[in-house]
C-alpha cells in the first residue's frame, strides 16, 4: 500500500467523524482503487449529509466507474448544497455532452466559467462545444443512454408542453425549478436575450427551505410567496407542491400585483402538471 | 430624534406594522430597531438579510438589476424590506392586516434616506 | 460531527444546518472539547481548543478591567472565513463555542442560531441529581469567582 494511503486510512480509523475520508477516496480514486474509494466516500456522504465536497467525490467515483446516472444524481446533490460548486457543474456539463444535449453542456460551463473565471480547463471545453451548437457542424459523439430520469434540457424555443398552456404571455418568463435547483418547464431569458434558464434555477435551490425559515421563525407561520420588485422587471416566487418553487418574471410595465395572480395561476397549473407526471 | 429615529417611526406609524429595523445586510445584524413585543429583532435581521442577499443572486441571475423592494408573505402576516444604500437594508415586519401598499410607499421613500 | 455525549448531538446537527458552518468546536470554559464537526485532525482539534479557551480568557480579564460584564461574543471578520468565538451556559456548566464560517453564510444567522443552540442544549441535559465529578480547572474557576463575588472584585 502506498504511503499516503497508508497514513491517511490510519488517520481515518484513528478519527472516523474525520474529513480525512476526502483525501483517501480521491488517493484511491486516482490509483484506480474505485471500489474501495466509493465505499470511503459513501461513508463519508453518509456522517456529513451536508457537505458538497462529498458528494462530488462520490459523483467523480461513480463516473470513474461508469455509473454516470449515479454520478449525475450525486453532482445534483453536490449543487443543491453549493449551487456555484465548479465540479458538480462541470461534471454534469459532461454528462450532457455524453447524452447528445450540447446545448445544456454549454449552460452548465458557462455557470461554471462564472462561479471560477480563473479555472483555465472551462473556456477551452466551450470553445470546443460551441461551434457544434451551430445546425451545419459536425455532429457530437454517439449519445450513451442515460436513464429516462435524466432528460436533456429542452434547447431554446422548442415547445415544453402543456405546463403553462394558456397563461398569459405564455411560458417564457416562467420558471419551475424542484428543490435540487434543477428546471422541470419554463424558459426565462436573462440579459441579451441568453436563456438564463438553468442559472436562475440553480440560484432558487433552498429558497424554499430559507423563506420558510424566516416566516416560521418570525411567527409568521407558513410562507407562501416572494415578490421582488427590480429596475428591470418584477420577480414572483411561490411553491407550487412541497418539492418545487416556481418563478414568474415579467416586465415592470405589469404591477407586481398583477404579476402575483399570473404567478397564482401559473402555480396551479404547475401543481395539476405534476399531479399528472406522477 | 436622529434621523435613523425619524425614518423608522415613519414606518411603524402605518397601519399593522408590527417593528421596524434598519439592518446591515452583509452581517444580518441589526443597526437600529423599533420593534412591538414579541418581535426578534435579531432573528428578524439575520433571516432577512440573508434571504435579500440570496433574492439578489437570483435577480442578478436574471439580469432585472438588484431588489429594490421585496416582500415575503407567511400565513400570518409579512416581511418587507427594502435596500438602502451601501450595506443597509430597511425592514418591516407587518401583521396579516397591514397596509402593505402604503408601509411600501414610506418604505422605499425612507430607503433613499439610508445614508 | 463527534460529540462526547449524545445529548448534544441534536442541538448541534441543528445549529450546523441552520448556519452553515464549516467548522464547530464546543469545550468546557477550561478547553476540554466537548464535540466538534469538519476538524480533519485531532492535534488541530485540541490545538484550536487550547488558544480559544485562551482567547475568551483573555478577553474576560479584559472585560472586567474595563469594568464590562463579560462580553457576549468575539467576531473576527476574514476575507474568506469568519470566526465566532462566544460562550454559553449548559446545566454542566460554562461551555465556549469556536465557530468559523464563510461567506455562505452571515455573523447574524450564525449567532442567531448558536445562541438557539444553546437553548436546546440546556433544554436537552440530563437531569440528573448527582452533582458531576469536580475538575481540577472547575474547582480554580469556581474558587476565584466565589473570592471576586465576596470581596467585590
Amino acid at each position: 500500500m502506498n504511503d499516503d494511503i497508508r497514513s491517511l486510512t490510519a488517520r481515518l480509523a484513528d478519527e472516523p467523524s474525520s474529513l480525512a475520508f476526502l483525501e483517501l477516496a480521491e488517493a484511491l480514486r486516482r490509483r484506480g482503487r474505485l471500489d474501495a474509494a466509493y465505499k470511503v466516500a459513501r461513508g463519508g456522504v453518509s456522517r456529513y449529509p451536508g457537505l458538497a465536497d462529498a458528494y462530488d467525490l462520490v459523483a467523480r467515483i461513480l463516473s470513474d466507474m461508469g455509473d454516470l446516472a449515479g454520478a449525475f444524481d450525486a453532482w445534483s446533490s453536490a449543487l443543491q448544497l453549493d449551487p456555484m460548486r465548479v465540479g458538480a457543474l462541470k461534471g454534469i456539463a459532461f454528462l450532457y455532452f455524453r447524452a447528445g444535449d450540447v446545448a445544456a453542456a454549454v449552460a452548465h460551463l458557462q455557470r461554471a466559467a462564472e462561479a471560477d473565471p480563473d479555472d483555465a480547463s472551462i473556456l477551452p471545453a466551450l470553445d470546443r462545444l460551441r461551434p457544434e451548437t451551430a445546425p451545419d457542424t459536425a455532429p457530437s459523439p454517439a449519445p450513451v443512454a442515460l436513464p429516462a430520469a435524466v432528460e436533456p434540457a429542452p434547447a431554446a424555443g422548442s415547445p415544453t408542453g402543456a405546463l403553462f398552456e394558456g397563461i398569459e404571455g405564455g411560458e417564457e418568463g416562467l420558471l419551475l425549478v424542484d428543490t435540487h435547483g434543477l428546471r422541470l418547464g419554463g424558459t426565462l431569458a436573462g440579459a441579451q436575450g441568453t436563456d438564463a434558464s438553468d442559472r436562475v434555477a440553480a440560484q432558487l435551490a433552498g429558497l424554499s427551505r430559507e423563506a420558510a425559515r424566516a416566516t416560521r421563525l418570525l411567527g409568521l407561520g407558513g410562507w407562501h410567496s416572494i415578490a421582488v420588485e427590480a429596475p428591470d422587471g418584477h420577480l414572483v416566487l411561490s411553491a407550487p407542491t412541497g418539492d418545487s418553487i416556481l418563478l414568474a418574471c415579467r416586465d415592470r410595465s405589469l404591477p407586481l400585483a398583477r404579476v402575483g395572480l399570473l404567478a397564482e395561476r401559473a402555480a396551479r397549473a404547475a401543481r395539476a402538471w405534476l399531479e399528472a407526471m406522477e | 430624534m436622529t434621523q435613523t429615529s425619524t425614518v423608522l417611526d415613519r414606518i411603524t406609524r402605518v397601519p399593522g406594522v408590527r417593528g421596524a429595523l434598519i439592518v446591515s445586510a452583509e452581517d444580518g445584524l441589526v443597526v437600529a430597531e423599533q420593534l412591538m413585543d414579541g418581535v426578534d429583532g435579531r432573528a428578524a435581521a439575520a433571516l432577512t438579510g440573508s434571504l435579500v442577499a440570496r433574492l439578489a443572486r437570483a435577480t442578478a441571475a436574471t439580469g432585472l438589476g438588484p431588489p429594490g423592494f421585496v416582500q415575503l408573505r407567511g400565513d400570518g402576516g409579512a416581511v418587507l424590506a427594502a435596500p438602502g444604500a451601501g450595506e443597509l437594508v430597511l425592514v418591516a415586519v407587518v401583521g396579516p392586516d397591514a397596509n402593505i401598499g402604503l408601509a411600501r410607499l414610506e418604505m422605499l421613500d425612507a430607503a433613499g434616506q439610508l445614508a | 460531527m463527534r460529540a462526547l455525549e449524545p445529548w448534544v448531538v441534536e442541538p448541534l446537527q441543528s445549529f450546523l444546518t441552520e448556519s452553515s458552518a464549516r467548522l464547530t468546536l464546543l469545550m468546557t470554559s477550561s478547553g476540554q472539547v466537548v464535540a466538534q464537526h469538519g476538524f480533519g485532525r485531532s492535534l488541530d482539534v485540541m490545538t484550536a481548543a487550547a488558544l480559544a479557551a485562551a482567547i475568551v480568557a483573555s478577553t474576560e480579564e479584559l472585560a472586567r478591567l474595563v469594568g464590562a460584564t463579560r462580553f457576549g461574543a468575539l467576531v473576527h471578520h476574514g476575507v474568506r472565513q469568519s470566526c465566532l468565538l462566544s460562550s454559553l451556559s449548559t446545566p454542566r456548566g460554562r461551555w465556549i463555542g469556536l465557530v468559523v464560517f464563510g461567506p455562505e453564510t452571515s455573523v447574524g444567522i450564525v449567532q442567531l442560531f448558536f445562541d438557539r443552540m444553546g437553548q436546546e442544549l440546556a433544554a436537552a441535559a440530563p437531569r440528573d441529581q448527582s452533582k458531576p465529578p469536580m475538575l481540577a480547572a472547575n474547582f480554580e474557576t469556581e474558587l476565584r469567582d466565589s473570592l471576586n463575588a465576596l470581596f467585590g472584585r
